[in-house]
């Protein structure tokens, strides 16, 4: 895919909202666009190989279901359906799961030991009505929503769309021309470069940081989503710091530690997963409009979910 | 001067636990050194880091009992990181200081009650009195804002980066107290808040944010507190090295604290 920059990607996405109800009454002529179709045009251009095990899959909806406009976004929330819905869109396209777990499946998982604290309830026993999943499923059905997880694919693609995302949020868009996921940029001390990544990111509280706060970067390197420590111990050695979404306490902060306390000048930008993943669907977004014209494609931002107490 | 050898108090952290070694485990190993080493001092801490070794180190301590892994990754496999320079320097400081580490973790895990989790509830000022019942971790508080609980954690252990996900005016009053990536399922009836060390985002078994941040639309009061794991699972290396203390007369044992790895922006 071919990069953009902001301004002529923010001006794309307004002209895409507009053109999209003359494009889509054009297309309903010859038939409409179902889910299907949708999906269809993505394997066929995601450019990557569709694996047999995957947990890009429909989760909720009926795939043949006419579509109205398509959302893209990091995380299916409530508010993101709804704000999907108020957009006019019909189509849900998130890179994490919607049914709060891997399986997505819209009951509650059973779990050893469920139920009041210390009871013993036999695993084979279904859990209660969870009144959240509830609520979602309920919400998914009355909107007649479809939502499809692309997640495996969309990061196998080159370059790294999540990567790219961040570049072109943070202004490094011309730094990003050859490879997203290692980036030179103009060098700035790590507090600076914080700042700038945490209001370029609307970050609220997840973002967490290690490192000598006075330390000069100029390399930096993306590692969106969730990684483990062959992933740091890959990329740490040629930049200054990784701005990374989720990686275990005990791998990748435990290494940059170390690495720091023994004298090394690098540091790390934890940014929590979803935020991590949030500008690569709008590059999704952004790409739909490419391979699907007719329909209206447009990102729902997920958000930061987490904050800290002001003390 | 003592002669005790870091396998002489092996064999006694096994003969004082009150129940068999499983000798499956893979986390409870000699990490760096053996068992022949002469044992100057001991040091519990939460993460076996290089910053950690060495003030154990400066305290007179060679034996180090960590909670967690030396070489980041949970089975210390240094086919992993043994590339690495900071790998080098690390192993060559505890080569030069004569250091032995023996991983604790999954038999500090089984002891009953758990020190981990007694040192949290200890550090996070939780009154037993309030714990529905011993060692169920489950607490019913006064009701409060979310944001009063997390602000008040926040203030009793000084993690800067705890990271907290609900609505901050949410009334909440039944806790669940986990620690280290063991974190209680937020969508128990029971439960309005988890507090813990860390978890996975997205993608688990239970996706506890996006749960909450669904919750939270729908007017349900649930909150997840994440301490961070060092933090969390800290405390409880003080109970440790008290016990290991009680059966290992002839060498000072002390605590030193991993601290917290992170700062937050502003």
């Amino acid at each position: 895919m071919q990069s953009i920059s902001r301004r002529k990607f923010v001006a794309l996405t307004a002209t895409g909202i507009a053109a999209a109800p003359l494009a889509s009454m054009a297309r309903s002529i010859g038939g409409a666009v179902t889910a299907q179709d949708v999906v269809d045009h993505i394997k066929k251009n995601i450019g990557v190989e569709w694996k047999a095990e995957t947990v890009d899959t429909f989760k909720a909806g009926d795939p043949s279901t006419k579509v109205t406009g398509i959302a893209t976004t990091a995380l299916a929330t409530l508010s993101v359906l709804d704000r999907a819905v108020k957009a006019g869109a019909n189509l849900i396209i998130t890179s994490e799961p919607t049914f709060f777990s891997r399986s997505d499946s819209p009951t509650p998982p059973v779990r050893r030991g469920f139920g009041p604290a210390g009871a013993a309830t036999a695993a084979e026993t279904p859990p209660p009505a969870d009144p959240v999943f509830t609520a979602k499923d309920d919400f998914i059905r009355k909107h007649k929503l479809v939502v499809f997880r692309l997640s495996d694919h969309w990061r196998l693609r080159t370059p790294d769309p999540f990567a790219q995302g961040l570049a072109e949020t943070l202004g490094w868009s011309k730094a990003a021309a050859g490879d997203p996921g290692h980036i030179s940029i103009v060098e700035m001390s790590l507090d600076a470069l914080v700042a700038h990544v945490k209001r370029s990111l609307n970050a609220r509280g997840g973002m967490r940081i290690v490192g000598d706060p006075k330390l000069r970067i100029s390399k930096v390197a993306f590692l969106p989503g969730s990684t483990p420590i062959q992933a740091s111990i890959a990329t740490l050695p040629g930049v200054d710091t990784i701005v990374a979404g989720e990686v275990r306490e005990w791998e990748t902060v435990e290494y940059v530690r170390d690495t720091v306390a023994l004298g090394e000048k690098k540091s790390l930008i934890l940014l929590g997963r979803v935020v991590s993943e949030d500008p690569g669907m709008q590059v999704c977004a952004q790409w739909l409009k490419k391979i699907i014209p007719e329909v209206a494609s447009t990102w729902v931002s997920a958000g930061d979910p987490y904050w800290r107490p002001t003390a | 001067m003592s002669t005790l050898t870091a396998g002489e108090i092996v064999a006694r952290v096994k003969s004082n636990l009150g129940f068999p070694w499983r000798e499956s485990t893979y986390r409870d190993t000699f990490k760096f050194g053996g068992p022949d080493t002469v044992v100057k001092g001991i040091a519990t801490t939460m993460f076996c880091s290089y910053d950690a070794i060495r003030r154990a180190v400066e305290a007179g301590c060679n034996m180090i009992v960590p909670h967690e892994d030396t070489y980041w990754n949970d089975r210390d496999d240094v086919s992993i990181v043994s590339g690495d320079p900071a790998y080098k320097l690390k192993v060559d400081y505890m080569r030069e200081h004569d250091v032995v580490v023996f991983r604790i973790h999954d038999h500090m895990h089984a002891q009953k009650p758990d020190f981990i989790r007694v040192g949290l509830v200890r550090a996070l000022g939780l009154d037993s009195k309030l714990e529905t019942a011993p060692q169920s971790q489950h607490f019913t508080l006064p009701e409060m804002t979310l944001g009063e609980l997390a602000a008040s954690f926040q203030k009793r252990l000084g993690d800067k980066a705890i990271r907290v996900v609900g609505d901050p005016t949410a009334k909440v009053s039944k806790l669940q107290v986990g620690v280290g990536y063991a974190t209680p399922p937020i969508n128990a009836p029971d439960v309005d808040v988890v507090v813990s060390g860390e978890g996975q985002e997205t993608d688990g078994l239970l996706d506890s944010p996006e749960y909450v941040l669904d919750a939270a639309t729908l007017g349900i009061a649930k909150g997840w507190i994440m301490l961070g794991h060092s933090i969390s699972e800290e405390q409880g290396m003080l109970e440790m090295a008290q016990w290991i203390k009680s059966f290992t007369p002839e060498v000072p044992v002390q605590l030193v604290r991993t601290g917290e790895p992170f700062w937050a922006p502003k």
